[in-house]
Parts: C-alpha cells; structure tokens; sequence
C-alpha cells in the first residue's frame, strides 16, 4: 500500500483531549480505517464531481406499460360527494373553481388549510343555497378588484354565518374574473371540533394579525365582519342596525394600502331572528350567547336551520383611505376611529335603503 | 475564512450542515462535536472537517475542549448549535430532555467568554410559538411563546433554550441567529422537530395543519445564516402544508376508534390529550428569512398515501 493509497490525515489540531492515555485504541481505530480504505479506495473530489458515464439514449423498449393504480388512489379516484358535486356545478363553474385553486400553485393545501377538493364540494353545496334556498341577487362587482387585495366590510347577522358563505359564493359566481373570499371568523369558532377543519378547508381563516397580513401580502379578497359577534347576537328589534365596529380592519387596510369595500347584506338578519340571549346559560354552556329563536331551541336542531329568506348582496364604492390620510393617522385611535364610523354609516345607508326598498315593495 | 464549530453533527441536520460546509469555499474548517464514535459518513470530508467526541451536557468535557491544545489551534470564530435535531422521543436524548437547554446555557456563555467566537446561529423550533385556535394559522416572528404550559417536556426546553439564545440578541459581542425550523422531514421520510406527530392518535374533529421543510433546506438555511451576517430571529418553512392526519396516523374516524384510544391510554397512563399542538395548526412564515437571508426553499415535500402505505418524497424544485 503506497502513501498515495492512505486516506488524508485531516486539518491538524493537535492532540485530542479525550484521547486514551496508552493510545492503543486510536491507533486500532486508525488500523480499522485504512484497512476499510483499502477496500474501498477513497475518491478524488475531481473524480467525483466528474460524470462516470455519459448520458445515453435509453434503448427502445415500446409503447410504456400502464400505471398501475398509485398509493394516492384515494385522493385521485372520485368519490361520491365528487360527483355529486359535478352533478350541481356547471363546466363554467368548474372553470372559475379551478382559477381560483391556481393561486394555490399546485399544493394541495395553501398555508390555511384550504383545499380544492373541498372547497369544490362545499361550493356545490351552497351553490344551491345561493341560487334556491336564498335567492341571491347581488350588484356592485365592478369594485371588486381582478388582482390586488382588499377588505370587503360586511355588516353581520343571523344565527348562523350564511351570509359569509353566500358572500364567498358570489366571488366565485359573479364577478369577472372570479375570486376567492377569505372569511376572518372568530377564534371561539377555531376551537370547535370539526367546524375548525371545515372552515379551514374552505379557505376561511381565523382572526389574527398575521392571518389577515398574510393574506392581504398575497393579494387576496379579506372579508371582515367589523362588528364581531355582537352582529350576530343582536335581538330581532335591531335588526339592520349595525353594531359600533372593531378597528382593526382600518388598521390593516392603512398599514398594507388595501381599500375597504362596504358590503351591505340583506336577509341575513331575517333568516334567524333572536328574541332573546340566555347569558346565563351561554356562560355555563361556555359559549358566546345562547340565542332563543322562533324555531331554537323548539325544535331542537332543526330549529337552526334559516328561513329562506331573499339575499341581497351589494359593493359599495371603496374606501381607500391611505390616500386621504398621511401614513401617521395609523397611530391616532381617534382618526381610526373616524374612518372605521364611515364605514359603518355607509354600509348603513346601503342596507337601509334596500331594506326600504324591499319594504316598499311588500307593500 | 470561517472556522466553524458544529454540535450534534451526527443528527440528520448535523450531517447535512457538514457536508454543506464542507462544500463551502468561505469555510476553511469545520469541527464537528458529538456524543457518539467518530460517524463514518464524515471520512470523505476529512481534509476539512474534523470531529471532536464530546458530551456538551457535561461541563467537565466542554471545559476540557476549550482549553485544550485543539481547540487553540482550530480558534472557531463561528457556533452552529443543533441541540434538538432529534427525533421527538425523550427515551432518545440522552441524559434527558432539561440536559439539552443546560448544554445550550453553557456553550452559549462560553462562547461569549470565548473572544475568539463572533457568530452564534442556534437551530430552535416553531413550536415555541403560542399556539392560536384554529386549524391552520400562520405565525410571524413576533407571535409570543408558549408559556401555559400545556406543552410537553420537549417543547418547555425548547422555549427554554430559546430564551437563553434570546438573551445573547442584544448586549453581548456574540451576534445571535435563532431559526426556528418547522416540522423537518429528512429523506428518508422522518419527521423531526415536531411534537404533534409525537402522539399516534389527534382528539376527535381537529386535523391540525403543519408546515414541513426539507433537513436539507434546513441546512441551508443555517450556513445561509452563517454568512448573513443578520443576528435576530426567523422562521424557517418550506413550500408544503399538510394536515397532521396526513403526516402522522389518520384520527380516529368513529366513536369507537375514540374509545379504544382512550382505554388504550388508561391502560398505559399516558397523559390526557389535550395539548393545543394537537388541536391547532401552525404554520411559521418564512417571510422574513427570505427577505433578510434570502431564504427560499428549494425542496418539495411530496406526501402519497395514508396510514402504512404513506409515502414521504423529497423533490428538488425545478
């Protein structure tokens, strides 16, 4: 064996503190080594990074075998909520869903927890809802932008957030070209068993800064509900009286340029009326309120289920405050404030005169 | 020229950390420590790279080490510290779990003592991070840490650590870079770093989403940090989000299923589910490493299959 053949001593560093006193156990170590090296003959780091063989032309072996069914045959086969899904969704629908998903790039989960597969089911689903149950109309949609981010400022109602699903179903189904409605829903809902997974796999997010950041970085369409849940437990008297808003919506639009779009529902408000919230009982029950309803808890669940109520859905023009404000009215609570009541009565004067209208209609 | 001292290189990160800095030409030397015999995986790399056995959990051979001869020749100016690059079983740490934020205590303030040391860059967890209810939740570096307490051994000495590498960020001549990595999956399908993943089976009706990232964009990231020169804080995510049911066991899909994992939980007294990593996601944001390392994945995580016929990918982006 020549002194070419031994591997290379490494860096010298003197001594090894932990060494054997006699030594006789590196040395075996060592021994161990070279013989193992002779063997095997350690290459050259040039020898390496150099291509053993070049790349041929692979021999001609016929048409391919085809592949046999994968690990994944769960995932990719239809099931039957598949294709009861195609059964609801038209091909210019499954065209718009699969615009939507593109932005997704191929993952089958974005950093949310959305996924394609159910939000196509989900979307047939309420797709009926929309067109039969509720009756959609909605107006507006050329405010919506076709690319850039903004926050759509809804006013809230109902036991039950139809009116969140209806507004998502209408940026899938009505504008040009379609988008994607992400939802910010209240924390108690994240900490629901089941409902957390479905939200999530539906594209909605739960309320925090960074959630919403994220989504406003990445362009997308952040549906809020200022109000929070005081929206939803409000009594049938003051229905289509809209609750004193949260802030933070202003904030974020100011902070990442976005504009605030007024969203006016109507019909949320009717399809569940609250006649009275046990406190009492929500507190031991550790939920948000306890509503009484016409129906809940008369006929037990059942009784959840909304009136089939008319929906009217309509985009006011946008907010874009960071134009009018210098970047410092971030700071001050009380401009924030003020353009947060703006809103508010915008999206009142546009829920009241639908609300009028329908009214008048009646009569 | 950097002089580059490596703990824990015989874990997954570790050898891919050598093998990059090896393959680095502003890295001259590297010293690798470990608990373990020399790894055989490090003999190619020998005209760069040496390895010191050396139990960092005992201050004795830390003292040993830096008085010594070898460590007076090598003169490290840089620390890669991967204390917790392990898979997630307490039965595997050896010396337990509290031993691993000691040995981070002490080879921290050694290396502010030690003049020679500039740069400190310490591989922490994402599941320090307080979690937020819901299933999939993106956290930024300025979420808060976990101190109710629901977490178990592992993740208290990860925060733990944290903290005592938080507390070098300002004040001291050491420059400090604390990545906190997502749910590494190492090629051969192993998931490290990740303490949902710990537990067989997830309460019923929660399908946590997790952010995995490859160990070699793991150590990517940690030579890119080296050079950075950016002491501070940063996630570290890869491109992939996953639900826990499609990383680990598939939950319980009835009743039933419920039942006989809690007798079966009764039967061995493990503690109660319950813990937030279990029921809600979290997903780190890697923005800011971008931005300020230049950090972008550059490897998927392909994930087929459920239960025993998953199958873990590890893919080079095009």
């Amino acid at each position: 064996m020549s002194r070419d053949e031994l591997p290379s001593p490494g860096p010298s560093l003197g001594s090894d503190p932990f060494g054997q006193g006699d030594g006789t156990l590196p040395y075996l170590i060592r021994l161990r080594e070279r013989n193992m090296r002779v063997v095997a003959k350690p290459v050259s780091r040039r020898a390496r990074s150099e291509p053993r063989e070049q790349p041929q032309e692979p021999p001609d072996l016929g048409p391919p075998v085809p592949e046999l069914p994968s690990f994944d045959d769960r995932d990719e086969s239809a099931s039957a909520l598949d294709r009861l899904a195609g059964l609801a969704l038209s091909s210019s629908d499954e065209e718009r869903l699969a615009q939507l998903v593109q932005s997704i790039g191929g993952r089958p989960y974005d950093e949310f927890g959305l996924s394609p597969r159910v939000t196509r089911r989900a979307l047939a689903f309420f797709k009926l809802l929309y067109r039969y149950w509720f009756r959609v109309t909605s107006s507006g949609h050329s405010v919506i932008p076709e690319k850039e981010g903004a926050i759509l400022a809804a006013n809230h109602g109902g036991l039950l957030p139809f009116d969140a699903s209806m507004i998502i179903v209408d940026g899938v189904l009505a504008p040009k070209p379609p988008r994607m409605v992400r939802t910010v829903v209240d924390r108690w809902a994240g900490t629901l068993p089941f409902v957390n997974v479905f939200y999530a796999r539906v594209g909605q997010v739960m309320g925090s800064r960074d959630n919403v950041r994220e989504l406003l970085r990445a362009n997308q369409l952040v549906l809020i509900f200022p109000e929070g849940m005081a929206g939803v437990r409000k009594r049938a008297a003051e229905r289509y009286v809209l609750q004193p808003f949260h802030l933070g919506f202003v904030e974020e639009s100011l902070r990442h340029r976005v504009p605030i779009i007024p969203v006016a529902v109507v019909g949320a408000d009717d399809q569940a009326p609250v006649l009275w919230d046990v406190q009492p009982l929500a507190k031991l029950l550790g939920l948000p309120f306890f509503p009484i309803t016409p129906t809940f808890p008369l006929l037990g669940l059942a009784g959840l289920v909304p009136y089939p109520v008319r929906y009217e859905i309509a985009y006011g023009e946008p907010f874009r405050f960071y134009d009018e404000f210098p970047p410092e009215a971030l700071e001050d609570p009380h401009a924030v404030r003020y353009m947060a009541e703006r809103v508010r009565r915008r999206i009142q004067e546009m829920v009241d005169q639908r609300v009028l209208a329908r009214r008048s209609k009646r009569a | 020229m950097r002089r580059v001292l490596v703990t824990h290189v015989e874990s997954p990160v570790g050898r891919r950390v050598v093998k990059a800095l090896f393959h680095d030409p502003d890295v001259s030397l590297v010293v690798g420590l470990g608990t373990r015999p020399e790894p055989t995986f490090l003999a190619p790399y020998r005209g760069k790279i040496a390895y010191q056995r050396i139990d960092l959990a005992k201050s004795r051979h830390l003292q040993s080490f830096l008085h010594s001869e070898r460590f007076a020749r090598v003169r490290p100016d840089s620390v890669i510290h991967l204390p917790f690059a392990v898979e997630h079983s307490q039965e595997r740490v050896p010396g337990g779990v509290p031993s691993l934020v000691s040995e981070t205590r002490r080879l921290v303030e050694e290396s502010v003592e030690q003049r020679c040391i500039e740069r400190f860059v310490y591989l922490s967890s994402a599941f320090v991070y307080d979690p937020v209810p819901g299933n999939g939740n993106v956290v930024s570096e300025s979420q808060g840490l976990g101190f109710d307490g629901d977490g178990d051994a592992l993740v208290r000495a990860w925060i733990d650590a944290d903290l005592v590498c938080q507390g070098e960020l300002h004040g001291s001549n050491l420059r400090m870079t604390i990545l906190r990595a997502a749910t590494i999956v190492t090629e051969t399908g192993e998931f490290l770093n990740s303490p949902p993943l710990s537990h067989p089976e997830a309460p019923l009706g929660y399908d946590p989403m997790l952010a995995v990232v490859s160990d070699r964009d793991v150590a990517r990231a940690l030579v890119l940090a080296l050079h950075a020169d950016r002491p501070g804080v940063y996630n570290i995510a890869g491109r992939e989000v996953f639900p826990r049911s499609q990383l680990g066991a598939p939950p319980p899909s009835s009743l039933f299923g419920v039942g006989a994992a809690w007798l079966e939980r009764l039967v061995r007294r493990a503690p109660a589910p319950g813990r937030s990593f279990d029921r809600y996601g979290m997903v780190p944001s890697g923005r800011l490493a971008h931005e300020t390392l230049g950090f972008e994945p550059q490897y998927r995580i392909e994930v087929r299959g459920l239960g025993a016929l998953r199958r873990i990918d590890t893919v080079r982006c095009r």
